[in-house]
């Protein structure tokens, strides 16, 4: 195993993140506090509990989930598509490490900087909202799973691209709708029969339901299933890498 | 000798069709400069590509210290550094974190030492802190040599290294190559410059249309196909080639004040004596005669012209 390899991508790319701290935390941030002023104070105020919960705080596991989930993606997504389009992919190409090692590097470290993020905001929301996490050994493993999942989900999308416009295409015409239209700002029940139906093959519903669990005991789907569909995720994400390396797919000629 | 690098029947199909290598074969021994010479296109980048990873091979194999670059990858490629043609480097790095950020990736312990001498060789220490991005174009290839250097290989890949670099420049990259070749690192050159080619190698293969034309030790190169060329300053200008001279591979030239006699130096007879003699006998007299031999470059362009 060549995990000093690993471990010089995972740090080069954190020290990247360390650089642009100024725009990958507080953007977040900001936006976050913007989701609480706006649906937490002036809407939320108006909108009875759910669930015996209030509306402000009804959201936070779904807003984690939304940051969580678009986080994770653009930094992985970023992070191996840049040194392609610059071309210093060369280097990890070159170099003695296997692609788990490769994947561990760039995935974890961008997994790593959306748990901070997911922290940060959550912290954010205790700042707003009365937040209580039931379960939070769930909670974690939810962060940790979701973050990894779509850093996964990134890395494919940034070894697909290849332009800046295809880049953005995935989170913003897929994810974004996926995660808004995933019970981030409703429960599931709250929709039309049909939709509700329609939503179930919506996979980000599992993943905020399950998110919600973990906050307020209640969730639209059950917990295992929410878990099961995350994994069933995970190992999809894994085979696809597993795939690209095995083939070179936009990596090697 | 064991080849430290020993390429079989290595051949490239692109996706597209493209057939980049023919079938290629070719060993390189160890601590030597070889030159990989060859028009735009013929295969080079190619070539090296496979040997270093970057590009699957179609058929065929490449051993690198003995190990497979396939099955042995770990391994084989412990021993190569390489440095690109193109100039690809970070922007927003420093240079020091740039550096060692190589040796990691190649699974090396840090030693700040180590690379603080490889800095200091390719005169880039002043500019450790630097972001990559102030740095020249100059600077810029030093630092892809120093990154290419820092896991301490054995065999080093430089893809057209002076290509687009001016004239002083380039001479201080040849003098650094060979300085590089006299620590003991085996180097592979590849370039279409044929003055590149023999200011630096001890080694030439020629490569075009994917296929190895030729490989041969320098000398060797241009005594084999080396031909000779003697010019004779006359007295009186001509006006044509006398025809008593036309046996002769005879040309005008300096406005029928020289006369150019091309011949080979392989043949047992040169022509020489019988030409001075003819000449003699036809009353052209010469004040004076040089000689002079045909350049790689010569050489080159007539082999890729019969390769055509």
């Amino acid at each position: 195993m060549n995990l000093r390899g690993a471990q010089a991508i995972y740090l080069y790319e954190m020290a990247r993140t360390g650089r642009t701290l100024l725009q990958s935390v507080l953007s977040p941030v900001i936006s976050t506090s913007l989701y609480f002023v706006v649906f937490g104070g002036a809407i939320g105020s108006r909108i009875v509990e759910i669930d015996g919960v209030s509306y402000g705080a009804f959201i936070v596991p779904g807003l984690l989930m939304l940051m969580l989930l678009m986080q994770s993606i653009s930094n992985a997504a970023f992070g191996i598509y840049f040194p392609k389009f610059v071309g210093t992919i060369f280097e990890v190409l070159s170099a003695p490490i296997s692609p788990f090692e490769i994947v561990l590097g760039y995935v974890g470290a961008a997994a790593t900087k959306s748990i901070i993020l997911g922290l940060i905001i959550l912290a954010t929301a205790w700042m707003f909202v009365d937040v209580r996490i039931e379960h939070p050994f769930m909670m974690i493993t939810f962060l940790v799973l979701t973050a990894v999942t779509f850093s996964l989900f990134g890395f494919i999308i940034g070894i697909w691209a290849d332009s800046f416009e295809k880049l953005q295409i995935v989170p913003l015409l897929i994810v974004t709708p996926l995660v808004f239209l995933g019970g981030s700002f409703y429960t599931i029940d709250m929709l039309p029969p049909f939709w509700q139906t329609v939503s179930l093959f919506n996979p980000v519903v599992y993943l905020i339901s399950g998110m919600r669990w973990s906050f307020y005991e209640n969730a639209d789907v059950s917990l295992w299933v929410s878990l099961s569909m995350t994994l069933v995720f995970l190992a999809l994400c894994l085979t696809a890498v597993w795939w690209i390396f095995r083939s070179g797919y936009r990596l090697k000629p | 000798m064991h080849p430290i690098i020993s390429i079989r029947d290595l051949s490239k199909t692109y996706e597209s069709g493209f057939q980049a290598l023919k079938s290629v074969n070719l060993d390189i021994y160890k601590g030597e400069i070889f030159a990989l010479l060859g028009p735009n296109g013929a295969g080079k980048t190619t070539l090296i590509s496979i040997i270093c990873g970057l590009v699957n091979p179609s058929t065929g194999t490449v051993t690198a210290g003995g190990h497979d670059i396939m099955r042995d990858y770990r391994a084989a490629r412990e021993q190569i550094g390489l440095v690109p043609q193109e100039i690809t480097t970070d922007a927003f790095e420093s240079v020091w974190a740039n550096v060692n950020y190589s040796r990691g990736l190649f699974g090396k312990p840090k030693n700040h030492d180590f690379v603080e001498k490889v800095l200091r060789d390719l005169s880039l220490w002043d500019k450790k802190d630097s972001k990559i991005m102030t740095l020249s174009g100059g600077m810029k290839r030093r630092l892809l040599i120093a990154k290419a250097l820092a896991h301490e290989p054995d065999i080093l890949f430089l893809d057209e290294p002076t290509a687009g670099v001016d004239v002083e420049l380039r001479h201080d990259m040849w003098r650094l190559i060979r300085g590089l070749a006299e620590t003991g690192v085996t180097i592979i050159l590849t370039t279409h410059y044929i003055v590149e080619a023999e200011q630096m190698a001890e080694r030439v293969g020629v490569i075009n249309h994917g296929e190895i034309i030729l490989v041969e030790g320098k000398a060797e190169l241009m005594r084999k196909l080396g031909k000779k060329q003697l010019t004779l300053e006359l007295h009186a200008e001509l006006t044509a080639v006398p025809d008593g001279l036309a046996d002769f591979d005879l040309e005008l030239a300096g406005e029928g004040r020289k006369l150019v006699y091309t011949y080979d130096t392989q043949k047992e007879r040169t022509g020489i004596t019988r030409l001075l003699a003819e000449l003699n006998a036809q009353q052209i007299r010469f004040r004076d005669l040089s000689t002079s031999e045909s350049s790689l470059e010569e050489i080159f362009v007539s082999l890729v012209k019969r390769d055509a």
